[in-house]
Order: C-alpha cells, then structure tokens, then sequence
C-alpha cells in the first residue's frame, strides 16, 4: 500500500550507509515519495534540524556530491518502481556542472529536483528543467501570486511543493488558509499536477489537514529529530499507525 | 583589460542586476515578491527628485557630510614617496561609511510602508547604523550577528541596544557574518512584510547596485575635492574589500577615468591556507550562494569554506559581484594585506597623522604604505578610511596593550 507521504533524509546523516538504511527503511514502509537531500554546509533555507544533520554529512562525513549520486543510484538499481526526488541548494549542483548534474538525474531515472535556492525560471535553471525528462519543482508559499502561478503551470511544472506557512524547516506547524486556493488554481489548471505540502509536519493529524488540501504530506525535520533521538523506528511507525488508521 | 568604450557607470546604475556573468537573483521563491518590489522601488527612486532630495538633506543634517579628504604629509615624507590622501568615512555619524546606504534604504523602506528591519552585520557598523537610522526614521529594528563577532564588537553590540534594536547573537556555523546573513534571509522568509536592510554590495538584486548607488557618494565628494585640493584626480584609490560596499562607494564615480588605477585590499588574514584569510578574488572560485552568482571561497566540491580576518568586516566568504565583474575586466586591480601588517598599519597612522582607522580599513592602509614607497612624490595615493577605530578598543588593546586590558577586565569586575 502506498502512503501518500515525501519522507525526507539528508544523506550521509549520520552516516552515508546509515542515510542508505533510512532510505530503504521509508521505501519498505510504503512511502509514496522519497527526498534525498545532498548536504551543504550552509542549507540557508533550512531549520536547526536539517542545519545540523548537513553539518554532520559535511564536516563529519566529508560526503561528495559523487558519495551521494552514487548513492542515489544504488537506490534506484534496486528499488526501480520507487520515486525517488533529489534536493540540493544550487552551489553544489553549479559546482559539479549543471548539465553533468542532469546527465546523471536523467540516467538514473530521477524525474524531479527540489533547488530551494534557485528560481525555476533563472537562467542557470533551464538546464535543469526539462519538461518530459528531468523537472525542478517550484518551491512555493503563500504570497506567490496567482499571475505567477500560471506563468509556472505554463512552463510545465507538473509537481508544486507548498510551504505549509512563512517559516523555516521544522517550525511549529500551522496551515496558510491561502494554500488551498493554491493547490485549487493548480488543480484546475492542470488536473494531473501533483501538490505536496511540507514545513514543520509532525503528526498524522496534521498530515491528515495537509492531504485535506495536498496529495501528499512531506516530512524531514521531525524524522530527523527522532533520529538524532534514537527512536526513529518506534516514531515513525506509530505515525504511519496513526495516518493510515484514520484515512 | 580595459574596454574602451566601457561606461561602468551606466552600466551599473541601468543594470537589471547582472554584472558581466555575476550578480542575478538566487533566493527561495517566497522572498522574490519582496525583493521585486524593492527592485522596482529602488528602480523608481534613483531618479526621482524628491527622494533624492530627502536622502541628500539626511546625509547632510544627520550624517554630518561631506566627509574631508585630508592629505598625510607626516606618513608620505616617513614614507619617501607618493603623496597619500585619506577620505575620512570615519567621521560619518555612527563611524563608518555603512550609513549612507542605511539612510537610503530605511528612506525607500518608509517609502514602501515597511515598519520593520531586519539587518545582518559582521564588524557591527552597519548593524550600528541601521539602529541609529531605525531610531532616527522610527522603524522597529532586528540585527542578526554572528556569536563570535557579537563577543569581539562587543561596544557596537550595545551601541545597538542603547539605540533600541533587538540584537540576536547567530550560533550556527562559524558564527561570523555569513551566518548572520542566512539568519537574517530566514527571519525574513518568516516575516516577508518585514524589509531587510541588507548591509553591502552583496546579495541578491536589487542591493548590490542599490547600495553602490547609496554609497557612491563617497566617491562623488573624493573626486571633487581633488580637484579642488590638488588640481587633478589621484593616480591611485584604494579600499579595503569585505563584501565591497565601502570600495564601491568609493571607485563608482572613478570607473570611468581611464588614467586613475582602482586597488581592492582584501583580508590576507593569517596565511594562504583554506580558513585562514578572506581573500575572494585571489583564492575564490565562481558559485553561487545567498542570493548571487560571484567568487566565493570554497572547499572544491560546492561546500562555502569558513574565512578568518582579524577585523570582521572583512570575515565574509563572498565578494560583490560587481567587484567579481571588475576584477575579471581588470577594471579593479586586487592585493591583501595580512593581519599582522593591518594592526601595524592602524598604529603607524595613530603616531604619524592622529587618526584611529578601522581595522577593516587598516588593510588598505597597509597596502599603500607598501605602494606609496614604490613611487615617487609627483605621484598621488587616495585611501578610504571607510570606519575609524574606536570600536576594534579590545581587539587592538590585546594586540598593543595586553596588560592594560587585563587592569581594565579587572576593574571591571571588581565594578
């Protein structure tokens, strides 16, 4: 049974082969989706959680952008009919080649990339975003207007990550009243694009009030933090308990 | 090299933020609505009479402009050489030349209706500025800065309280400027009503060419005073270079004279190796990161490397990516100057000429007493003074005076 929930990791947290672990831990679960995040020392959108995991790929670590492409394509060998989307902040993508980095998404199979650093429709993007092929997915809050949201429908866009509300990752949660005109306009629009809402998830009420709007709950933070807290089996299996007890 | 038909000046003042390769707008989609009207704001602005009128009268009436060009006979014959000069941005109100672009965007900001500023700071002088000018323009006021440069500016940390800004210490990453930066990008994806008064000619567009706009004042009044003191523009003009808001201030109005060589004095900081010094032109690599595309200093494989300068105004891994476009075109010419030779610098001016220059701009003193000896006395050297050095008391009482800071810690204990 698929469960409509992005799990998120940051991979080499806390370990490269421990991130790998995590991974097949969601996938086993039933995760619809899953974000594989290739850590940056300076995540500049990103909450305390997510800022330190990264300071520990990085610095403790010492994990590439090659460590995880390598990773990222381990996953995808064995696990061909999982979704799998790839986030980075823009410096390392830029770094290692844009196209290069494409080649790769491309020849694993990966058909979307989260840059939260990067507008989809700035220069250095369009060799990223390739309709058909590989797709950036728009990073959207609520003040994104409506003119602004069909000109990105209209350049293809068929997956829009929503922020729950205006914060950081792992913030107390709260839901922007806005984001369901959002996903409304989106929807109607272009009826098979995909919403996902994330920013501060951390419960299966509160994934419950995200599908309400979304089709799908994305969470990082708090499964991060439960990690760090050595009980992220525990955490996360009496959360999907709880999500799919419910739906 | 230089092109011939170059008009810098336009260039930068028409640019839509895209300087050469550099520049552009690198942020998260939520912030673009605020940076887009800022951008369209600053757009309008620059070119209307009224606004101009009322930036100009503050800078007069509450900064205390024009600052003097004042010649250092003293230092140039010690020196045996080319005659230097030394624009005085230290007697700005709050003590360095961040102010003027202060002024100018908490003036547009009002403008926008904004009631609330978010700022960063590393040395504490533009954090110290923006206080100053929140009080004066009655705008609620939030300064991000690193831990440790909140520890080692201590006196300009309560400068800014006195002045009723909330002042919050920064403890991720190397705790310096960058981190206050991405603190300050956060607070105000948090609170995008809010306007972030960005503090140099960093970041996304609009504010790398809005703040040389503000800032280029300096080099407005240092060109018409040459002329007027010594007849002719100076040979030489130097700045120090943290992000490149004092330089660009300083070589705006100078971009065009062909026959006037423009120097950028980077922190050298301790050595040459990763984490040691801050120089972006000599060892940075392209990226691009909070906000803009430019020469950072990097690990090899993306990750933003840790900087070290002993003034933390200049502890800062990026450059302006206007400064990256003029490096590259060999417009601006860049050096360093270490620590070590920066402290000596600050002394050596104290004792020749009476003036206290910020550490910051200390390495463009030590820059061109190294040049100044080169060359011959026909030859004329400006130096922007861009902060004077009341606020480096602890920094340089440990460096010259060890012992009397230790009786001052113990008196102050003792209350």
């Amino acid at each position: 049974m698929q469960i409509p929930i992005m799990a998120h990791l940051v991979l080499g947290y806390p370990t490269l082969p421990e991130s790998i672990r995590t991974a097949e831990l969601y996938i086993a679960a039933g995760c619809a989706i899953l974000e594989l995040q290739i850590p940056f020392s300076h995540p500049t959108a990103d909450g305390p959680v997510i800022t330190r995991a990264c300071q520990v790929a990085v610095e403790e670590q010492g994990i590439t952008v090659a460590n995880c492409l390598e990773a990222i394509a381990g996953l995808t060998s064995r696990f061909p009919q999982q979704e799998i989307i790839v986030m980075s902040y823009l410096n390392r993508i830029y770094t290692y080649g844009a196209d290069r980095f494409r080649e790769k998404m491309e020849r694993m199979g990966i058909r979307h990339l989260i840059v939260p650093d990067l507008p989809v429709d700035s220069p250095v993007a369009k060799a990223l975003h390739q309709p058909g092929q590989l797709q950036l997915l728009p990073v959207l809050a609520a003040n994104v207007s409506d003119a602004r949201l069909q000109q990105l429908l209209a350049a293809g866009h068929d997956f829009f990550y929503l922020m729950s509300d205006f914060k950081i990752t792992g913030s107390t949660f709260s839901l922007n009243p806005r984001l369901k005109h959002i996903a409304q306009t989106i929807k109607a629009t272009q009826a098979n694009a995909r919403v996902g809402i994330g920013f501060g998830i951390s419960t299966a009420e509160q994934i419950h009030q995200v599908l309400e709007v979304a089709d799908c709950a994305i969470i990082g933070s708090a499964l991060i933090r439960a990690q760090e807290e050595n009980r992220l089996n525990r955490y996360f299996n009496e959360l999907l308990l709880e999500t799919t007890k419910s739906t | 090299m230089i092109s011939t038909t170059s008009t810098y000046r336009q260039d930068i003042l028409s640019s839509t933020g895209h300087f050469g390769p550099y520049g552009g707008t690198y942020v998260p989609e939520v912030l673009l609505p605020g940076l887009q009207d800022i951008a369209a704001a600053y757009d309008h602005l620059k070119t209307d009479p009224d606004f101009l009128d009322e930036f100009h009268t503050a800078l007069r009436e509450f900064d205390g402009r024009p600052t003097p060009l004042t010649p250092l006979p003293r230092l140039s014959a010690e020196i045996g050489g080319a005659q230097i000069f030394l624009k005085n941005e230290g007697l700005n109100h709050t003590g360095a030349h961040k102010i003027n672009h202060c002024i100018g965007q908490a003036i547009l900001a009002k403008r926008l209706g904004k009631t609330r500023i978010i700022a960063e700071t590393g040395a504490g002088q533009h954090g110290y500025a923006t206080a100053a000018v929140c009080a004066r323009f009655g705008l609620d006021c939030t300064v991000y800065m690193g831990r440790i440069d909140y520890e080692r500016q201590r006196p300009n940390v309560y400068w800014m309280e006195l002045l009723g800004a909330k002042v919050v210490p920064v403890e991720d990453g190397s705790q310096t400027l960058n981190d206050a930066v991405i603190a300050a990008f956060k607070d105000w994806v948090e609170h995008p009503e809010s306007y972030y008064l960005l503090g140099s000619a960093v970041g996304p567009h609009p504010y790398p060419a809005m703040n040389t706009f503000f800032q280029k004042i300096v080099g407005e009044e240092t060109r018409q005073q040459c002329l007027d003191q010594i007849g002719r523009t100076p040979d030489y003009v130097m700045a120090c270079v943290g992000g490149g808001s004092n330089a660009m201030g300083m070589f705006f109005e100078f971009l065009d004279d062909e026959q006037v060589q423009l120097i950028g004095v980077e922190a050298g900081g301790r050595g040459t190796q990763p984490g040691e010094h801050a120089a972006k032109v000599r060892q940075g690599v392209k990226g691009i990161f909070e906000g803009y595309h430019s020469y950072f200093l990097q690990d090899g494989d993306g990750n933003i490397a840790s900087t070290h300068s002993v003034s933390a105004g200049l502890d800062y891994c990026g450059i302006s990516p206007i400064l990256a476009h003029l490096a590259d075109e060999g417009r601006v010419q860049f050096a360093t100057a270490s620590d070590e030779t920066a402290l000596a610098a600050v002394q050596r001016l104290a004792l020749a000429e009476g003036i206290i220059p910020a550490l910051e701009s200390a390495h463009a003193f030590a820059h061109a007493f190294e040049l100044a000896a080169n060359l011959t006395p026909d030859q004329v050297i400006v130096v922007n003074a861009s902060g004077r050095g009341e606020k480096d008391l602890f920094i340089t009482m440990r460096h010259f005076q060890p012992e009397s800071l230790r009786k001052v810690g113990e008196l102050l204990l003792k209350g």
